[in-house]
């Protein structure tokens, strides 16, 4: 028989077996799809999202980028440029663990909504925290060329906020202007920028109540920073007037003190 | 006579496959037949940033090419006269040595033209930034009245209409190979025209080679660098002032830009009736005599200086943010107008130039890739 007949003797062959046990194929994968299904795994429940909203006050009341307040020592201020690192932003499981939900972002409270989402566990938090600054292992030492475009950290995305690759990125930028009088005119320059290893902050927070993540569902939390609450804390306060400018890529002292005092400038509400 | 069913199939295959061979014949097609242009690879520097090309203009030898033959092109003005690079000349850095461009109308403009290098990396374009990508950059030129004063319309029917007896350029053609139709239209003008831009990448001036290990910096350049990354002030004035030029935080050495691409003021006038800068655009007092921060690269060639070019040399630039500048609501705060200035030395000061000076890619201007080709 040639090899031509010999096919087609094969193919006719397997017609046949479809039409005879077709049925009976269809049924025992049937049954076995119930089988399986019955004897499935638990699965893990889908993710729930937290939604964090970062928003700019001054002595506790909602303000823009441009406002002009009057500081703790009746300066008339206006800031004009606050921008901060934060990184990472992690939450805190009931058995303690920190969770990183965010590795890094760069806020910037001139753009209205400063928002994030992400995802987080089905489960009980009971704290979040964020360091304020750069970790040191990715502060200094990285080319922020070698980082894509769209990363805070990159060339683009740190425009502004990176100093040198031994001195790193800086942490915070609250720029503005400020009159020694009120009455006059706002030409004092105030340029803060705080950054250098030494001067990264994490602020945390432990919630009152234990808040559970549902499956699907979103939480959120506001993160208020209190622009004058940044220079006048329980401990100490900074005069503006006296000490108007630190870069302290350098390490100067008002850096380090701005740095401990925004770090109590924060507060948590649930959203 | 009766056929088996392995017969008809082979039969109906054959069939077919004669009617699909017939759409591979070499006989013009109307429309165009599509044609694939040739992928290029742009090379990124080393320690330059990468680039974020659109992905609806991807980079390639025949865009290019034509783009360049487009930027060259006088046909792109009312009276043909001018082309893009009439104010961008490669002697001058690819910028206009005088401080405002002249239209073909003789009319002249409010603002230096700015130089063209490494633009493939800037975040938005002019000096008040109003457009934020090259292709809507490269819209304004044409039909503005002060500069090309052609409309668009009219711009595309003239290249549309080559090869003639005054150009023997066959656009249509050149448009075929790079995008695929005959139909010239201001967007695939601006689109070619923008991946020509984007390979004018300077990379090779004496910094550049320093910091690949291929050469050394002379005393007064090195000193010179090493004033450019100093915060600037005295320190008993200027918490953390070092006396240094203060010049990076601007004009920021990451990925070798020289700029950060920001907006600022920095201290050239008080007032800005003239031209209010950034918040022209965006109409916010805060923005009031705010300028893109160009980059430093070239800036040895591309005199004069600042978004008016009020200054002929770098010595008065240098003196300019020696003396910290004027005051004013908006003017940044990196600038030392109430606490004396930088307060530079002559020494100090011409080491800075020196530096600068180590910015000079000759290779890019000269670079025959970039020259006019008509």
């Amino acid at each position: 028989m040639s090899y031509y007949w010999e096919t087609m003797r094969r193919m006719k062959n397997a017609r046949i077996f479809f039409e005879h046990k077709a049925q009976a194929i269809i049924m025992a994968l049937a049954v076995l799809t119930f089988t399986s299904c019955d004897d499935k795994p638990e699965e893990e429940d889908l993710p729930g999202t937290i939604r964090l909203e970062y928003n700019l006050t001054w002595n506790g009341e909602e303000c823009e980028i441009g406002d002009v307040q009057i500081d703790h020592l009746d300066h008339p201020v206006r800031l004009d440029n606050l921008q901060m690192y934060i990184a990472p932003v992690e939450i805190r499981n009931d058995r303690g663990e920190w969770i990183e939900i965010q590795d890094v972002a760069l806020l910037d409270f001139g753009i209205n909504g400063q928002r994030m989402t992400a995802e987080a566990a089905v489960g009980s938090y009971t704290g979040l925290r964020f360091g304020m600054g750069l970790p040191p292992e990715i502060n200094t030492d990285i080319d922020p060329a070698s980082y894509a475009n769209d990363h805070p950290l990159s060339v683009p995305g740190s425009a502004g906020m990176f100093w040198t690759w031994s001195s790193g990125y800086v942490f915070v930028k609250y720029e503005g202007k400020f009159a020694s009088e009120t009455g006059n005119q706002l030409l004092e320059p105030l340029s803060y920028h705080c950054g250098t290893d030494e001067s990264y902050r994490m602020v945390t927070f432990d919630f009152e109540e234990t808040i559970v993540i549902q499956s699907e569902e979103t939480t959120g939390f506001g993160l208020d920073f209190d622009a004058a609450t940044a220079l006048i804390g329980p401990d100490d306060s900074i005069d503006i007037v006296q000490d108007p400018v630190t870069h302290n890529a350098q390490g100067t002292i008002l850096g380090a003190r701005l740095m401990d005092l925004m770090d109590d400038a924060w507060t948590l509400n649930p959203l | 006579m009766r056929y088996s069913r392995p017969h008809v199939f082979l039969v109906s295959s054959f069939v077919l496959f004669l009617i699909g061979c017939k759409g591979c014949n070499p006989d013009p097609c109307d429309p165009p037949c599509e044609t694939v242009a040739t992928p290029y690879t742009l090379e990124i520097p080393p320690f330059f940033p990468p680039m974020d090309i659109p992905e609806d203009n991807a980079l390639t030898e025949e865009g290019i090419q034509l783009g360049r033959l487009l930027f060259w092109e006088k046909s792109l003005s009312a009276d043909g006269s001018m082309s893009c690079g009439s104010c961008h000349l490669p002697s001058a850095g690819f910028a206009d040595p005088n401080p405002y461009s002249t239209g073909i109308t003789g009319a002249q403009g409010i603002r230096n033209a700015m130089a063209i290098v490494n633009l493939g990396w800037a975040s938005s374009y002019f000096w008040d930034g109003r457009a934020t990508s090259l292709e809507e950059q490269i819209l304004e030129p044409v039909s503005h009245p002060d500069e090309m004063a052609l409309p668009w319309d009219e711009a595309v029917q003239k290249l549309q209409n080559t090869p003639t007896s005054a150009n023997d350029i066959d656009y249509p053609s050149l448009f075929n190979k790079a995008f695929a139709t005959t139909v010239i239209t201001p967007n695939l003008v601006t689109k070619a025209i923008a991946q020509f831009l984007r390979t004018m990448v300077s990379a090779d001036s004496k910094f550049d080679q320093w910091r690949r290990g291929e050469t050394y910096l002379t005393d007064d350049e090195f000193a010179g660098y090493e004033m450019f990354i100093r915060e600037g002030g005295d320190p008993e004035i200027t918490p953390g002032g070092q006396f240094g030029g203060d010049c990076f935080h601007c004009h920021s050495e990451a990925g070798l830009q020289f700029s950060d691409y920001l907006f600022r003021n920095n201290g050239l006038d008080s007032v800005f009736t003239n031209d209010a800068g950034l918040a022209g655009i965006t109409g916010s007092p805060l923005d009031s005599g705010r300028f893109k921060t160009p980059t430093l690269r070239n800036v040895a060639l591309t005199a004069p200086y600042m978004h008016d070019g009020r200054f002929q040399t770098l010595e008065e630039v240098i003196d300019h943010y020696n003396s910290g500048g004027l005051p004013s609501s908006t003017v940044d705060p990196f600038m030392k107008y109430n606490s004396g200035g930088l307060m530079l030395s002559e020494v100090q000061k011409a080491r800075l130039l020196a530096f600068m000076h180590t910015l000079t890619d000759t290779a890019f201007i000269s670079d025959p890739r970039f020259q006019d080709p008509h």
